[in-house]
């Protein structure tokens, strides 16, 4: 008897299981492959709760700064993000002065190719980071209603940062340039070798694949065109119809190694934002109006 | 109907709170799944049926404040919560540590499931040495968390005129 009452007891509750998977899987699946419906759900929920979640992340932010350090508390981390933000912007100009000295430079210029000069900018804070273990994403607080749009870049004062994912009327996700599977096209600040930077998943850093060139670290004397160097910055590639403007610094080369029987090298980049430390960033209005 | 009413707040003020405050209170990367907490909570008042449609609606909630595809949360959460629902019950004892036992158990298994189910949805980076330490590391923070979200969601659970309903 209490045998038979388990059995049904089991019988009754598979079915509850049964539907919350299949309905969470029949989700996944549309959602995977693109749904509007699904979108704007999404953009409605956000923006409900939107409000709600600024007062929290108001009420909150005595307890961030004590989290984040006494040296950043008040008034002294608003000042101190001001002028990190004016230091990540000069230094952003130097890093570019370096891709403009180069041929490259005057090659689009001939070319007619559109330039970062080119892309006017929303400025705008970051107010949260991913709310998941699996992303590597940041939530600014300009969306739509400031002219936000999917797929613009995002740049710091020294450095490319990601691009738009989502957006909703106030706010808006940023992915992260080392987010597992983002892909940025980039080019060599010495030799001009163009290839592929990719983020890899949890380490922060990007490989660089898909290089037009092998080409090996550079030895003492060795000409800039023909090897790489370590720290040498990558910048992004000017194409036609690019995801992003040319000349964006992006990473620098950490190291080169190649083992036995590999194809290709695996060359490791380091971003030259600190995308764990971001207050400040501007979103490019690419391509222009 | 107040049940209802507290529980839908319950779940509303923990995905405000993981999409707020939690996301600057990482550690080692990772942080807390507040709302498979909750669920694990529910489980442990409510039994396995209760849990997994909490599970599913709470992570379908959630699921919309992350760009992981929807349904994701929802799935693992409701496996989760059918999981520890069951388990508790089985179970002969119950002690004052078994809620941080359980959502540290549960923070692996929904990991795990949570990652395994993206990464054949087609999400990049989801099935690596990084995660697996972010999923130990946030089953840890989920043990650490579960006392007050145990008490939050015990609060919520209650319904005044009946009393605490445990239908198993």
């Amino acid at each position: 008897m209490v045998v038979y009452r388990r059995d049904q007891r089991e019988a009754r509750r598979r079915p509850v299981l049964l539907i919350v998977v299949v309905a969470a899987l029949v989700l996944i699946t549309i959602d995977s492959r693109g749904s509007g419906l699904i979108d704007s759900a999404r953009r409605s929920a956000r923006d409900a709760l939107q409000p709600v979640q600024s007062i929290v992340d108001s009420a909150f932010n005595p307890v961030r700064n004590v989290v984040d350090g006494i040296t950043s508390y008040g008034s002294v981390k608003d000042q101190n993000a001001l002028l990190k933000r004016r230091v990540a912007k000069l230094e952003g100009r130097l890093l570019r002065d370096r891709a403009v000295g180069s041929e490259v430079g005057e090659l689009e210029r001939l070319l007619d190719l559109p330039t970062i000069d080119d892309a006017t900018g929303v400025a705008a804070r970051v107010v949260s980071g991913s709310p998941d273990n699996f992303e590597r994403t940041v939530i600014v607080n300009k969306g739509a209603s400031k002219g936000v749009q999917l797929s613009q870049p995002v740049v710091a004062g020294n450095g490319l940062v990601g691009k738009v994912t989502a957006v909703t009327s106030e706010e808006a996700t940023v992915t992260l340039i080392d987010a597992p599977g983002f892909g940025v096209g980039v080019r060599l600040e010495g030799s001009n070798e163009s290839g592929v930077a990719e983020g890899r998943t949890g380490d922060r850093t990007m490989r660089l694949s898909f290089l037009s060139r092998q080409l090996p670290l550079c030895a003492e004397n060795a000409a800039a065109d023909t090897c790489m160097r370590k720290g040498e910055l990558v910048f992004t590639t000017a194409v036609a119809n690019a995801a992003f403007p040319p000349d964006i610094p992006v990473a620098k080369v950490k190291n080169r190694t190649k083992r036995v029987g590999e194809l290709e090298a695996t060359i490791t980049l380091t971003p030259l934002v600190d995308l764990d430390d971001i207050t400040y960033v501007k979103i490019l209005r690419w391509p222009g109006p | 109907m107040v049940r209802r009413v507290r529980l839908v707040l319950l779940v509303v003020s923990l995905v405000v709170l993981q999409t707020t405050a939690f996301t600057h209170l990482r550690i080692f990367g990772a942080i807390p799944d507040l709302c498979l907490v909750a669920t694990v909570a529910i489980a442990y008042e409510e039994g396995p049926e209760r849990a997994a449609l909490f599970g599913f609606l709470s992570g379908l909630f959630l699921d919309l404040f992350l760009s992981s595809p929807l349904g994701l949360s929802a799935l693992s959460q409701a496996v989760v919560g059918y999981g520890v629902g069951a388990f508790q019950g089985a179970m002969l004892r119950e002690s004052r540590t078994m809620p941080a036992f359980l959502s540290a158990g549960a923070g692996l298994l929904g990991g795990a499931i949570f990652a395994l189910v993206g990464a054949v949805a087609g999400e990049a980076g989801y099935l690596t040495g990084t995660s697996l330490r972010v999923i130990i590391v946030a089953a840890i923070y989920d043990a650490v968390v579960a006392l007050p979200v145990f008490a939050f969601a015990r609060w919520a659970n209650h319904d005044p005129e009946i009393g605490y309903s445990r239908r198993r």
